[in-house]
């Protein structure tokens, strides 16, 4: 791990590398530092990412993050930061000293709270990113403050909070006037928030 | 009417009072309070015939602001009342306010430069009439000026500089309501005549001061002033004659006027004694900065004197002779100042850029020498200190300036080089070429770094990704540098060589040093990295020049090999040892200077093997686990320099060449084993620095532009896909497997292009159907295999699907980017199928903005790609397409409310992204290829006569079915943001007028649209009118 010997030029505040498989003893003599577990995919199975993130099994298992190189990462993409679920809104490199290596600088803005996290890392580095997922259902009811909403199987959840500030009034309102709207609700790292809505087409 | 009213003690009160308000501090008085003194102000300069009350007040008032206002109402009313006043009025008037003046000297200075502006307005006025005797008024000044006194000659001088300042422009005079014609007419009388004096008036000043021995401080305040009015003479935009009203806006708005005055100065510019003066001036004040740069860029001017004012060649070159003389003089044995460098440095710029080579080489040969030794002495020393500047990081770069004019200088001199005989500049160019080295190199060869007080440790510092590569920001120097370098290839060749050789040796000592300790002593490393940051920038340049010297960099042109070059290789092609030379090209792994006969090999392939043996060198330390080591930037300049050459020297073309060096086509011509084996090489780089530096962005992005360069012509690219590992690499894409999903999007894109382009090389059915299997059928299959499951609405949400449906769309982008002429038909049909499901996907990802984007952006780059090529039936096809894209778009975002943190954002962009496809989509109005290239002969059966459906009607609908949806806020935040950079785009000054013309008048009748249905009307007739506006524009460009 020599990249790391050298050191992110001392900034402090740089994480550690995270979900990253260990590498082997020893190593393949070619490929450098950098990806031998990489290179090993490559030549043998396609489409497995990393380690722990699992296709076959579905939704049930999917792990709420997997990992990502830095440099891999876009504008507009998703990252956890912190520990949170983040929007990508700045993403720019820069080195120390011209011949040095690239690192990240990411800025983040949580998807639930809105608040704002930054982060630099090397960018060799593996970053978590979040599964989002969006899911439409159709509001039903609204009682004591939850959402009633209808789901695909049939089932009705009660357990999803009116969002507070405008989008819950609209909500409530348009409940109120009897109009048929659908709710997207956002889910990432087990919290869920409803986003937007949406009048259902007649 | 406030004169007739009131008498004019009861003005001056009035108009003193006003004064008090505005120029109270602002928490003493309120908006109204002001706005109502303006008011004042305003209607007075309004009033009728004003003058009586004006000389009152300029008699008694003490308060300068109103003494300025009535300088200003004297003003606008003699030109607003000039045809009913009487001509002595006219002439007292001015007579008055001089004097005024003159016993005033106490003044504030605006009111003085505000009276004697009146002065000159009155005079301009005048000029065209014949009424106003306009000589009386030098005759007055330089009585002025002979009476000795400082104060007075000051007032002098400020009459002129008024004067001139009057007449120089249309744009910069005061606005007294007259038409360009009259303006441009009164310049061309005044150039003749008016200026003349003045500048004679200003040279005898100036010699009267360069005879004096002593000047006090006033004085040279005076000298000084005049020094700046001869300046601005001879920085004088004479106006040629017959020019019309458009151009006379055109060609007052240029930058770095050159002296080109009519040929009534003949008698007065090749006057010997002018120059000389200039030059006496110069002397005497060089230490004075301030004046120096006066004095400097009065002989700049001189120096660029051209025109009819010769009336003949010999003329001209009596003129330049002794104009180098004078400058030789004055420059050679002293010590240039550091404010003196880039005056000087524009002097002789002037004179190669203005002068003729005949009329250069028309001077005496020994003149001529010195002033080329002169030239090549600045060049070195300015260069070693723009380098001492940049170590100092000096805010200034002064000499950095002057270095670059210079460079720039040589470059003109020497490109049209058939007027000196051969061999004339070499000397030069060696001296030159090597100081450049020098400087960018570390000690001991070089002078990188290094101050008065030893070698200066650079802070590591942090680079932004702002910051330009050295190849951009100095790109000017290198291009001069490499030129010259081409003009020395005797010298400069086989010094580069040796000297990246050498390095390539201590770079892979060093490095091995590295690895020995670590396996010495791993996680510990006591070496230190200077030694190899220092390898790396020496690298670094030595690359740069290197490509700057073998290859020219061209955009859409086939690049030659430079004659020069060329030349080189030919004059020393009977001493070369063919397969000597192979075998260090072939070698990159052995040091060139332990190949037996390395001296006899061709050396301008043995410098390109010298590069590729820097390149391999850094291919064996990522093997050996060094990768951490390694320098990005290096890799960069590799990938770069590699590019560069291989657009210029692989496979050359030897129809393009009178005659072609056999080293040159033994190597890198077709159908040879060299081209062969180097494409193989540079393929393999390419894969290394795609799984090794995916990281590196830059350097990944320089590596997949490699690519695109080996296969965007047919001839490499036939080479190219014989190479197994092309397919390899076309696999490994296509399964979407690490290293390769590693790499940013934009990377993966042109890498998704390079592989299309490579599919159109030359290969048989079989094979070429192989190829499309292996490359682009996947990504239908893999593509159609998941949006065709069951479930595919339930599972659209899963991570995995997510990703499989991203790299789809990108991939797609990529795809549409290759397209060529050649192409198009195979792509468009190909993407037209996936552009169908698009749709579909657009339903189902409705809610997750970011795959919405994604889809759009497809459809923007296939229409920016392949709109102008398609025929009728096939652009329809692609119309459809887009307008039901947007009718999805819309239908599922009309009365969709989201309140996540990025929602106004991202909405912006769809909407942008949506706007760049109806731009693209109109932009078949304008650029249509399809008519006259049959592209799609033989795919679209009867073409319907004429076109039913143009692209501006589509475009109107189009944004008719998105205007619901864009906010207020956002149409005049955002689209006025499209618009602006829609502009700024725009270079041309008039298309950018129209164009903003038309975006006013479209925006006006209904700013801003809402969702109304009237003004919802009102702006689509606009859009229609802006349509035709903005679409006659870019026909007519």
């Amino acid at each position: 791990m020599a990249e790391r010997g050298r050191g992110p030029h001392g900034s402090a505040g740089t994480p550690p590398p995270r979900s990253r498989p260990p590498e082997a003893p020893g190593g393949h003599m070619v490929g450098g530092s950098r990806q031998p577990p990489a290179r090993r995919e490559l030549e043998s199975k396609p489409l497995k990412m990393a380690d722990d993130l699992d296709f076959e099994t579905g939704d049930a298992g999917a792990s709420a993050t997997f990992p990502m190189q830095c440099s891999a990462l876009r504008k507009n993409g998703f990252v956890v930061l912190k520990g949170r679920p983040c929007k990508i809104v700045e993403m720019s490199t820069s080195k120390t000293g011209k011949h040095g290596h690239a690192k990240v600088h990411l800025v983040g803005i949580d998807i639930f709270t809105g608040k704002k996290y930054e982060d630099i890392c090397p960018s060799t580095h593996n970053m978590d990113v979040p599964n989002i997922k969006r899911n439409d259902f159709q509001l039903i009811g609204i009682q004591d403050g939850y959402l009633s909403l209808l789901q695909d199987s049939g089932e009705v959840r009660e357990d999803l909070r009116l969002p507070e500030g405008d989008l819950g009034k609209e909500i409530e309102q348009k409940y109120d006037c009897g109009e048929e709207i659908l709710i997207t609700v956002l889910s990432a790292m087990t919290e869920e928030a409803a986003v937007a809505i949406k009048a259902m087409a007649k | 009417m406030m004169a007739a009213a009131l008498g004019p003690p009861e003005v001056i009160a009035q108009l003193e009072n006003a004064a008090k308000v505005l120029m109270a501090p602002p928490s003493m008085v309120n908006n109204e309070q002001r706005q109502h003194a303006e008011h004042i102000f305003l209607s007075f300069r309004k009033s009728k015939s004003p003058f009586a009350v004006c000389k009152h007040i300029l008699e008694t008032s003490k308060v300068d602001y109103v003494l300025f206002q009535a300088a200003t109402a004297i003003m606008e009313a003699v030109v607003r009342e000039w045809i009913l006043l009487e001509k002595g009025s006219i002439e007292s008037l001015r007579t008055f306010l001089l004097t005024y003046v003159l016993q005033r000297p106490n003044l504030q200075k605006y009111v003085r430069e505000q009276i004697l502006l009146a002065v000159a307005v009155i005079v301009k006025r005048g000029s065209l009439d014949k009424s106003i005797d306009c000589k009386s008024i030098f005759h007055e000044v330089s009585q002025l000026i002979s009476s000795g006194n400082p104060t007075v000659q000051t007032l002098a001088c400020s009459i002129l500089t008024a004067l001139l300042s009057e007449f120089s422009s249309s744009s910069k005079t005061s606005n007294i309501g007259l038409s360009m014609e009259f303006h441009g007419n009164c310049k061309r009388v005044f150039q003749e005549e008016d200026l003349r004096q003045i500048f004679m008036l200003t040279v005898e000043v100036l010699q009267e001061f360069s005879r004096r021995e002593n000047l006090n401080a006033q004085m040279s305040s005076v000298f000084q002033r005049y020094l700046a009015l001869a300046n601005q003479v001879l920085s004088w935009n004479f106006l040629p004659p017959n020019l019309g009203r458009h151009y006379i806006a055109m060609f007052e708005s240029s930058q770095n006027v050159l002296l080109k005055p009519t040929e009534s100065w003949r008698e007065t510019l090749l006057d010997s004694r002018v120059m000389e003066l200039f030059f006496t001036v110069h002397r005497k004040i060089r230490e004075d900065s301030d004046m120096a740069q006066d004095s400097l860029q009065c002989l700049a001017q001189l120096a660029s004197l051209h025109g009819p004012i010769f009336p003949d060649e010999g003329s001209q070159v009596d003129y330049l002779a002794h104009f180098i003389e004078g400058l030789l003089n004055t420059i050679n044995g002293i010590e240039i100042e550091d404010s003196e460098a880039v005056g000087i440095s524009s002097i002789i710029s002037n004179l190669i850029t203005v002068f003729p080579r005949n009329v250069l080489t028309a001077i005496p040969n020994e003149l001529f020498s010195s002033f080329v030794n002169c030239l090549t002495h600045l060049t070195c020393s300015f260069g070693r200190s723009a380098a001492l500047e940049e170590v100092l990081d000096k805010d200034d770069m002064v000499y950095m300036e002057a270095y670059d004019k210079l460079l720039e200088s040589w470059l003109t001199l020497v490109q049209d080089d058939k007027h000196f005989h051969k061999g004339f500049f070499t000397q030069h160019a060696v001296q030159v070429f090597n100081s450049y080295i020098q400087c960018h190199l570390a000690a001991p060869d070089g002078t990188r770094n290094l101050t008065a007080n030893g070698v200066a440790s650079r802070e590591e510092e942090e680079i932004s990704e702002l910051q330009e590569d050295d190849r951009d920001q100095f790109s000017d120097q290198l291009a001069s540098v490499g030129m010259l370098g081409r003009i020395a290839a005797e010298h400069c060749i086989p010094l580069l060589t040796s000297l990246l050789e050498e390095r390539v040796t201590r770079l892979h000592g060093q490095l091995q040093r590295h690895q020995q300790q670590l396996l010495a002593s791993p996680g510990s490393s006591t070496l230190d990295n200077k030694m190899l940051d220092d390898l790396y920038e020496d690298i670094h340049w030595l690359i740069l020049v290197t490509g700057y010297l073998l290859a020219d960099d061209t955009q859409g042109e086939t690049p030659l090999i430079p004659p020069e070059i060329m030349e080189y290789s030919i004059k020393h092609s009977s001493e070369v040892d063919i397969n000597t030379t192979l075998q260090i090209l072939g070698s990159p792994g052995e040091k060139a200077s332990s190949i037996p006969g390395y001296n006899r090999t061709d050396s301008v392939i043995r410098l390109l093997s010298a590069v590729l043996r820097v390149s391999e060198v850094e291919s064996r330390a990522i093997r050996a686990d060094l990768t951490h080591l390694l320098s990005p930037q290096m890799g960069k300049d590799i990938v770069w320099f590699l590019k560069r050459w291989a657009k210029t020297y692989l496979l050359v073309d030897e129809k393009l060449y009178d005659q072609i060096s056999l080293p040159f086509s033994t190597a890198f011509g077709a159908d040879t084993e060299g081209s062969q084996w180097i494409i193989g090489y540079l393929l393999q780089k390419v894969i290394s620095n795609l799984s090794v530096w995916s990281s590196e962005q830059d350097l990944a992005n320089d590596t997949v532009q490699l690519l695109v360069t080996l296969v965007e012509r047919r001839e490499r690219a036939n080479l190219v896909i014989q190479c197994e590992n092309w397919w390899n690499l076309a696999k490994q894409f296509a399964s979407r497997s690490p290293p390769l999903n590693f790499l940013s999007s934009p990377v993966q894109r042109t890498l998704m292009k390079a592989l299309v382009l490579g599919g159109f090389a030359h290969m048989d059915t079989e094979t070429k159907q192989q190829y499309w299997t292996e490359v682009l059928q996947p990504l239908q299959q893999r593509f159609l295999r998941v949006i065709n499951q069951e479930n595919f609405q339930q599972m659209c949400q899963q991570e995995e699907v997510k990703q499989e449906i991203t790299a789809t769309l990108e991939a797609l982008c990529g795809i549409a980017e290759a397209t060529q002429i050649d192409n198009v038909a195979i792509l468009f049909n190909f993407l037209m199928d996936f552009l169908t499901n698009c749709i579909g996907l657009m339903e189902v990802y409705k809610n997750t903005p970011e795959t919405v984007n994604l889809i759009i952006e497809v459809f923007v780059e296939v229409a920016h790609k392949q709109i102008c090529y398609l025929g009728e039936s096939k652009a329809m096809n692609l119309y459809e397409a887009c307008l039901t894209l947007l009718q999805v778009y819309s239908k599922n975002n009309l009365g969709r409310q989201r309140i996540d943190v990025t929602a106004e954002e991202e909405q912006y962009q769809d909407l942008l992204l949506i706007m760049e496809l109806l731009t693209n989509l109109l932009s078949k109005e304008f650029i249509d290829f399809s008519d006259t290239d049959e592209v799609f002969r033989g795919h679209e059966p009867g073409q319907a006569a004429n076109r039913s459906v143009s692209a501006a009607d589509v475009v109107l609908y189009g944004v008719n079915l998105i205007l619901p949806l864009m906010s207020q806020d956002l149409l005049k935040a955002e689209y006025s943001e499209l618009v602006e950079t829609l502009l700024s785009s725009q270079q041309d000054p008039v298309i950018y007028q129209r164009l903003a013309d038309a975006f006013n008048k479209l925006t006006a009748s209904s700013t801003p649209p809402t969702l109304d249905r009237k003004q919802k009307m009102a702006f689509l007739k606009s859009l229609e009118e802006f349509m035709a506006n903005v679409g006659g524009l870019l026909c007519v460009k």
